[in-house]
């Protein structure tokens, strides 16, 4: 008599041999893009090492094979991370820079391995991370084309050279993503972890929180009150995780709003008017440094592409959250460095996925970004991201 | 509110301490202190920042005491508004600073074969202390803390602070460099429009030191 143990696979087990197999073939592709735009900075890095240009970064960072990575604030962030915070009255000083990111090059630095290179390690993961979330959030919230689409265009976009520095940017995408997808599929004890921990490693985690207020609000009738709660205490995490800074600031300074203080120092000082100043001052600034048309028009496509995300149907709360990344910045009378505050923003990745749908556009997205990718990087000497 | 309602508050309050808690504990269990002697040269560098008026008794290679005010002030040289220093010792000597290009100086031989640096630096003139202590400190290298006194190096001059056990505020500076040593006591003045416009005053006669341009 014949058993089931010689019947052969089952049809469960053939749907979870060909789910795994299909799961195997995604990550295989993500991990492609994600080499392959990496591999192109990389490059560029290494030529930069060898062929300049010299620019404003320190020796020390065209010393080393990879060291104009390692640049600009990736020096703060290892200076927190090798000697703790310190708040210099009136000067540019470390407490400017969110924890997490220094808390993740100690710990990874523990294991014997230079602040430097953990930072470059840390990031450089991080971004597969944030690609591999993004591309499940954006299959989520719209097709399996839309995500695809927008996960390449992340991958080489030419401002993402940033998610190969030493810098937190990769891993508040990938916490920003995470913290909305688990939102989304009831987890909201991770979205809350994930929400906090974006928000204590750079202030635009804040933001998050507001995708997920509507999700909660969406979800209210369906959760029982505890995850009603959990759901509410996600809205609220990065709030209370930017309180935990303070409070360590606090006790370690005798200063809790030191962050702020050092923002101020770096020209981050918020005012209503800031955006008049910002863009009424434009002229001056652009005789200074002419690096600041970068900028400038970085913020005109990513409200471009925020606009295109409107009419794709991208839901609102994402694009306001999108809009204040992009916005907010210019109230504090500066347009400096939004080129990098707006790849935290999805919305402006799925605008672009929208305009890709036309196959001739997206294989112009995908040829022109890859070499303005190559150029971002050989100017970073010449200006800080 | 219902039963449901305060168990959602609950939960919720409860998140929140949680993020606020660990949070906190990460930060404070995984990133280091700042250095003692970090945070002492920044607690002097406040006190040299907050004072524009320095007064000082030092002496030069064992030579004479001399008493010492130094102004740190806005001048204007060749038309232009800039920050620099004002140095007047009561043996006549007056010492004129306002970096990058600025170096003038007028009076008495016995100070005056001394470095103007060294001056400065025994002077207690704010700034050019403040600037190099703010730099170290955020460094976090260069600074040496032992019985309350504060040790780093400028341009070649090495300089020790000693500070008040108290407020940490500088009360004398020792400094050794190639050619001289010196040691200094110093104290905070308040300054009055009256004294600013008295130590400012009579700036002609000054002669370059180093090739450069007078106010």
């Amino acid at each position: 008599m014949a058993t089931l143990e010689h019947a052969g696979p089952g049809p469960i087990e053939l749907s979870r041999a060909r789910t795994g197999a299909r799961r195997l073939r995604l990550l295989a592709w993500i991990g492609a893009w994600w080499l392959g735009g990496r591999a192109v900075v990389v490059a560029t890095a290494v030529a930069v090492h060898y062929l300049g240009p010299a620019g404003w970064i320190r020796h020390v960072s065209h010393a080393t094979l990879l060291g104009p990575l390692d640049a600009w604030d990736g020096r703060w962030y290892r200076i927190v991370a090798g000697g703790g915070y310190l708040l210099v009255p009136g000067r540019q000083s470390d407490p400017a820079f969110f924890p997490l990111f220094p808390v993740l090059l100690r710990a990874l630095h523990a294991t014997g391995i230079g602040l430097g290179t953990a930072g470059i390690v840390v990031a450089n993961v991080g971004f597969l991370a944030a690609l591999i979330v993004f591309y499940l959030l954006s299959r989520e919230l719209f097709d399996e084309g839309m995500a695809r689409r927008a996960t390449v265009y992340l991958a080489i976009f030419p401002f993402g050279y940033t998610f190969s520095m030493v810098y937190p940017e990769s891993i508040v995408l990938a916490l920003i993503a995470g913290a909305a997808l688990t939102g989304m599929r009831g987890r909201w004890g991770i979205a809350a972890a994930a929400a906090a921990a974006a928000a204590l490693a750079r202030p635009e985690g804040l933001f998050v929180a507001l995708p997920l207020a509507v999700l909660a609000w969406q979800q209210r009738r369906v959760l029982t009150p505890a995850r009603r709660g959990l759901a509410v205490g996600a809205v609220l995490a990065p709030l209370a995780a930017i309180g935990s800074f303070s409070l360590y600031l606090g006790q370690v300074l005798g200063d809790p709003m030191a962050w702020s203080q050092a923002q101020k120092a770096w020209g981050r000082q918020f005012s209503l008017f800031g955006v008049f100043h910002a863009v009424g001052h434009l002229g001056r600034a652009v005789s200074l440094d002419a690096w600041v048309i970068r900028d400038v028009v970085a913020v005109v496509l990513y409200l471009a592409l925020l606009f295109v995300a409107a009419r794709a149907r991208v839901p609102w709360p994402w694009l306001l959250a999108g809009l204040a990344i992009v916005a907010l910045p210019l109230f504090s009378g500066s347009f400096d460095s939004v080129s990098r505050f707006g790849l935290l923003a999805p919305p402006i990745f799925w605008g672009l996925a929208a305009l890709g749908q036309d196959p001739r556009l997206n294989r112009a997205i995908v040829a022109v970004s890859i070499p303005l990718l190559a150029g971002a990087m050989v100017a970073l000497p010449l200006q800080f991201p | 509110m219902r039963r449901g309602g305060w168990i959602t508050a609950g939960v919720a309050a409860t998140v929140v301490a949680a993020v606020l808690g660990a949070g906190f504990v990460v930060q404070r269990s995984v990133l280091p202190m700042p250095k003692e002697e970090s945070l002492v040269a920044l607690r002097a560098a406040t006190w040299l920042q907050r004072h524009r008026l320095v007064e000082s008794s030092f002496t030069v290679n064992g030579g004479a005491t001399v008493t010492s005010s130094c102004l740190q002030d806005w001048f204007v040289v060749d038309g232009k508004r800039s920050r620099g220093a004002l140095l007047r010792a009561d043996d006549g000597y007056v010492l004129f600073a306002v970096p990058p290009h600025t170096l003038l100086a007028r009076g008495a031989q016995g100070v005056e074969s001394s470095s103007p640096l060294v001056l400065l630096e025994l002077a207690g003139c704010p700034r050019v202390l403040v600037r190099r202590l703010d730099t170290l400190a955020q460094e976090r290298q260069g600074l040496t803390l032992a019985n309350g006194r504060l040790g780093f190096v400028l341009k070649g001059t090495h300089i020790t602070l000693t500070l008040d056990t108290s407020s940490g505020a500088p009360t004398a500076v020792a400094v050794t460099s190639a050619k001289a040593s010196g040691r200094a006591r110093i104290r905070f003045v308040s300054l009055t429009p009256a004294v600013q416009r008295k130590l400012s005053t009579g700036l002609s006669g000054l002669h370059a030191l180093n090739g450069v341009s007078g106010p």
